[in-house]
């Protein structure tokens, strides 16, 4: 419910209403509210009819969804425990609004405000209709009755307050993320919820069964029963959804199901549409929360998660979950925006940098990346995606094992020049180096300055005699065979080798490691070595001056909780500037998704649009944690800024401070490392 | 309309090489498999005629150990219908013509309307065997080809000469081409392909012992050798340059 964004107006969940109606006729005094006495019989039968109408009606409107919902594929895998981290969310997410109110601070209280005013309207509903029919429970003359109707009626001026402010908001500033097009119906809905709450205020002005409280309780009453048959229609659904949406979304952020059966290669068609997808694109508020965090979206990109959500909506209610209709077509794209291009977009499909903005945003418990990523392996593990660099990516990790095409003596020749040690089980750590780290010039300064860090700490370390690639540009791009067939080697390499503890300089590579590996076996443990470092920080060198603004990578901040430990290690190295957007906010460098092997972008760089931000703080060095993120920032940083600063991983920033010979590890140290001056 | 793509499988291309112990032919035993590159694009050209043309059937052939049927499979995933692996354990020891016979053998069963192998293989690089086929086939054959047309009864056929020269050819069917890589783009694999493949035939057949007398027989096989020969020009300066000169235009020859 609840879904902060869409703050606009429909957002009760429960139905206010409701005066308290004694079962005596009592001359009620003015300050308190008022009831109405008791109603005639042919009044009793309009009610009961308006109930009536209302519930057919809402039943009417609801059942198709309901029916999609339930007859569309089970969710393979999908299991209810642990309870516990469904009822935190349920408590935060729902209850407390908590990301409602957390990412857009104003509309997100104010929706907060309606959302708890209809909680605690409830009751007060219940309530009024059954005084309707003589067995009202609540009375205004008990100590209780008394006590709720104020506590409500509080309630009440917040509800209308916030709920002008949103109506403002949607009708008059119209922020552009809640689409071009205007939405009656949210204007229609912010009046009956301001009409139920003028309603049940105004009866703590008039005499009890005076006609003013019968006219106000009437008026009550059928706004209520008007507003219910309003709610399956769209986005106000979310009011019924959303709560079960949160309670039971997956397991796991940007997570990718495994396959099943011989028959799965992803979402190809409706019937691959699980019943977990299925009910979050139906919960959908429409909000444009996921939208206006968009990297894509946000460079004139044909993707926008919102009408991705809402593309599965309209198939589904267009073709309904059993179609064999392909999921993604050409290049259309769905939604009510634009309404005669009704389908999926195959070009947007390919535009997501997996940075997973969207999924953490979205406050109803949107999933968006199974579903891109789904859709991305329906037209890859069928061949229906024809990319010339996306064919070439695989055919390279196919044969080279590699993202970069190089061939695999390329790393002979780079372990030997750096004399790095070849994990032998004696060492504590494995360092894994990536295919950025064992065949890009800059990957490489990264590995070897970390590797410079570890033996000035005195860590010992070896390196795999041959590595491939983790599969994480494949696993994103819905390629599920080159993934697998890597996964399964690199699972085997580390079992022969006997590793038990991996560190690495790439967030991909640890994210893919520990947790996509997991559908093929148990990874040795892996951390980043921001985490590595962060954990000696008291022994790095303590550096003076220098203001380096860090950047989160995508893959290490939102995807793996990841945010003080490179802080902790760029506070060592300089002063630590933050970005506008950063932590969980933080804005991508492009790369991701896979999309830093396939061709130029549409509209502008997405790397631009950070380098310039990151740029426009100051700070005379760049902090990065990522390769991906260092490679795309480096040109990027001289194509926006005169005067770009430095760019430096958090490995180098350390590495830089280091005494130049090293105690102990003579053999191992390596004075190549160009990033460290 | 039918369509014979004959396969070999080599070493990856980076594979560390090994000489094994009698001198005659390489370690096999720690090296990794793949197809040889020209054949992939054979394979390439057949199925995209396959798509144009709409009723063929491409049939992948390999000779070899047990080991060439998963290249074999990964023909089949990506599109071809049938696939027929030789067993032969005895590659290495034959010549082309040894080679040669052992395909045309079971390709001849299959009278194919096409025959299509790559331009050479990544490790003999000899760039016969397609050849001798035809020859053995009594089929008419084109080498080098980069494009291939269906045009009537027969073929349209591109051929790459040297300098940037293209030769454009018409010729009968059925025949066999050789096919030059960088002609198409090649695809990937994909899970379908795999899955669908394993529903696909993949018929084991024993060559026949050679017919002829090899022609050729493997004495050394060797990594190259690196030479360092040093010899000091002695003489005047003039001397000495007309000494370089001589010796880069007849010995280097690269003036
Ligand atoms: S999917 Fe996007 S538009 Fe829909 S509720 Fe989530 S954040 Fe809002
Ligand atoms: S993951 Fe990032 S790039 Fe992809 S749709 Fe979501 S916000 Fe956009």
């Amino acid at each position: 419910m609840i879904a902060g964004g869409l703050p606009s107006t429909a957002t009760t969940r429960f139905f206010p209403g409701a005066f308290l109606l004694s079962n005596q006729q009592n001359i009620g005094t003015y300050g308190t509210l008022a009831e109405p006495g008791p109603l005639s019989a042919p009044e009793k039968i309009v009610l009961g009819l308006g109930i009536l109408l209302a519930a057919a009606l809402f039943l009417w409107r609801f059942r198709p969804i309901l029916r999609n919902i339930l007859r569309s594929k089970k969710d393979p895998g999908f299991k209810l425990s642990p309870l516990g981290p469904r009822i935190w969310d349920f408590f935060w997410e729902v209850l407390c609004q908590g990301k409602v109110i957390r990412q857009r601070p104003l509309p997100g209280l104010a929706h907060a405000f309606v959302f708890w005013g209809f909680l605690a309207f409830a009751l007060v509903t219940l309530n009024h209709v059954a005084t309707g029919f003589g067995i009202g429970f609540l009375s205004p003359y008990s100590l209780i009755g008394r006590f709720y109707f104020y506590f409500a009626a509080i309630w009440a001026v917040l509800v209308a307050v916030s709920i002008t402010g949103l109506f403002i908001r949607r009708f008059f500033v119209r922020p552009v993320w809640l689409g071009r097009k205007v939405s009656y119906e949210s204007g229609v809905i912010a009046l009956l919820i301001f009409l139920l709450m003028v309603t049940y205020l105004g009866a703590f002005f008039v005499a009890s069964g005076s006609t003013e409280v019968r006219l106000l309780w009437w008026a009550h009453i059928l706004t209520l029963l008007a507003f219910l048959p309003l709610i399956p229609h769209t986005k106000h659904l979310h009011l019924v959804l959303s709560p079960v949406t949160v309670f039971l979304k997956n397991d796991g952020y940007s997570k990718i199901p495994p396959l099943t059966g011989d028959e799965d290669f992803g979402l190809v068609t409706g019937k691959d549409v699980t019943q977990l997808i299925s009910l979050q694109t139906y919960s959908c508020v429409e909000c444009g929360r996921c939208t206006e965090h968009c990297p894509a979206a946000n460079t004139g990109k044909l993707l926008n998660p919102k009408e991705i959500v809402l593309g599965i909506r309209t198939y589904l209610n267009e073709f309904g979950p059993a179609s064999e209709v392909p999921l993604l077509t050409e290049s259309r794209i769905a939604s009510p925006d634009n309404p005669p291009e009704r389908y999926l977009s195959m070009e947007a499909a390919f535009e997501c940098t997996t940075c997973g903005s969207c999924e953490f945003q979205c406050p109803v418990g949107i999933q968006h990346l199974p579903v891109i990523v789904g859709l991305r392996r329906g037209v890859t593990n069928t061949g229906v995606w024809e990319d010339t660099y996306g064919t070439k990516l695989f055919l390279a990790l196919e044969k080279n094992g590699n993202a970069l095409g190089l061939s695999s003596t390329e790393r002979d020749k780079f372990l030997q020049r750096q004399a790095f040690p070849i994990f032998d089980g004696t060492q504590e750590y494995c360092l894994w180096l990536g295919c950025m780290g064992g065949y890009d010039p800059k990957g490489r300064e990264i590995i070897a300055d970390f590797a410079r860090v570890m033996q000035y700490l005195g860590t010992s370390f070896g390196v795999l005699k041959k590595e491939k690639c983790t599969g994480d540009p494949a696993r994103r791009l819905g390629n599920d065979l080159v993934f697998q067939t890597l996964a399964e080697s690199g699972l085997k390499n580390f079992e022969t080798a006997k590793v038990k503890k991996i560190v690495a300089i790439c967030p991909h590579c640890v994210r893919t490691i520990a947790t996509d590996w997991r559908e093929f076996g148990i990874a040795p443990e892996i951390e980043h070595h921001s985490e590595f470092m962060a954990r000696y920080k008291d022994r790095l060198p303590k550096q003076q001056g220098e203001k380096i603004v860090y950047h989160d990578p995508c893959y290490l901040g939102r995807y793996q909780d990841v945010y003080e430990e490179p802080r902790a290690v760029v506070e060592q190295a300089g002063t630590l500037v933050e970005a506008p957007r950063s932590r969980e906010r933080s804005f991508c460098c492009g790369a991701g998704g896979g999309l830093a092997f396939l061709g130029e972008e549409k509209g502008e760089r997405v790397s631009h649009v950070r380098a310039r931000e990151l740029a426009g703080t100051g700070a005379q060095v760049v902090g990065t944690a990522c390769p991906f993120c260092n490679t795309m920032f480096r040109d990027a940083l001289t194509a926006v800024s005169e005067a770009p600063p430095q760019l430096l991983d958090i490995a180098q920033l350390t590495a830089r401070a280091l005494p130049a010979s090293q105690p102990s590890q003579g053999p191992h140290h390596s004075p190549v490392t160009g990033g460290a001056q | 309309m039918k369509i014979v793509v004959a396969i070999k499988q080599v070493p990856e291309r980076d594979a560390p090489i090994h000489i094994a112990a009698d001198g005659r032919w390489i370690e096999e035993g720690d090296l990794n498999y793949t197809i040889n590159e020209p054949d992939a694009y054979a394979l390439e050209e057949a199925l995209q005629l396959k798509e144009k043309q709409g009723d063929a059937e491409v049939v992948v052939v390999s000779a070899g150990p047990e080991r060439v049927q998963s290249t074999l499979r990964e023909a089949l995933a990506k599109g071809a219908d049938r696939a027929i692996h030789i067993e032969c354990d005895d590659l290495s020891t034959r010549d082309t013509l040894g080679v040669a016979q052992v395909l045309a053998e079971t390709i001849k069963a299959e009278s194919p309307d096409l025959i299509l192998t790559g331009l050479q293989s990544d490790d003999l690089g000899l760039g016969q065997t397609g050849v001798v086929l035809a020859e053995l086939l009594g089929i008419p054959h084109a080498t080098i080809i980069l494009q291939v047309e269906f045009s009537g009864a027969g073929l349209k056929v591109k051929r790459e000469l040297e300098d940037g020269w293209f030769q454009h050819v018409e010729m009968p069917l059925p025949a066999l081409l050789t096919i030059q890589s960088g002609g198409n783009k090649l695809r990937y694999a994909t899970l379908m392909g795999i899955k669908k493949a394993k529903t696909k035939e993949l018929k084991t057949v024993l060559a026949a012992e050679a017919s002829a007398a090899a022609t050729i027989s493997m004495e050394r096989v060797y990594l190259p050798e690196k030479q360092k020969k040093t010899e000091m020009l002695t003489g005047s300066p003039q001397e000495i340059a007309a000494k370089i000169v001589e010796k880069l235009k007849f010995e280097v020859r690269v003036i």
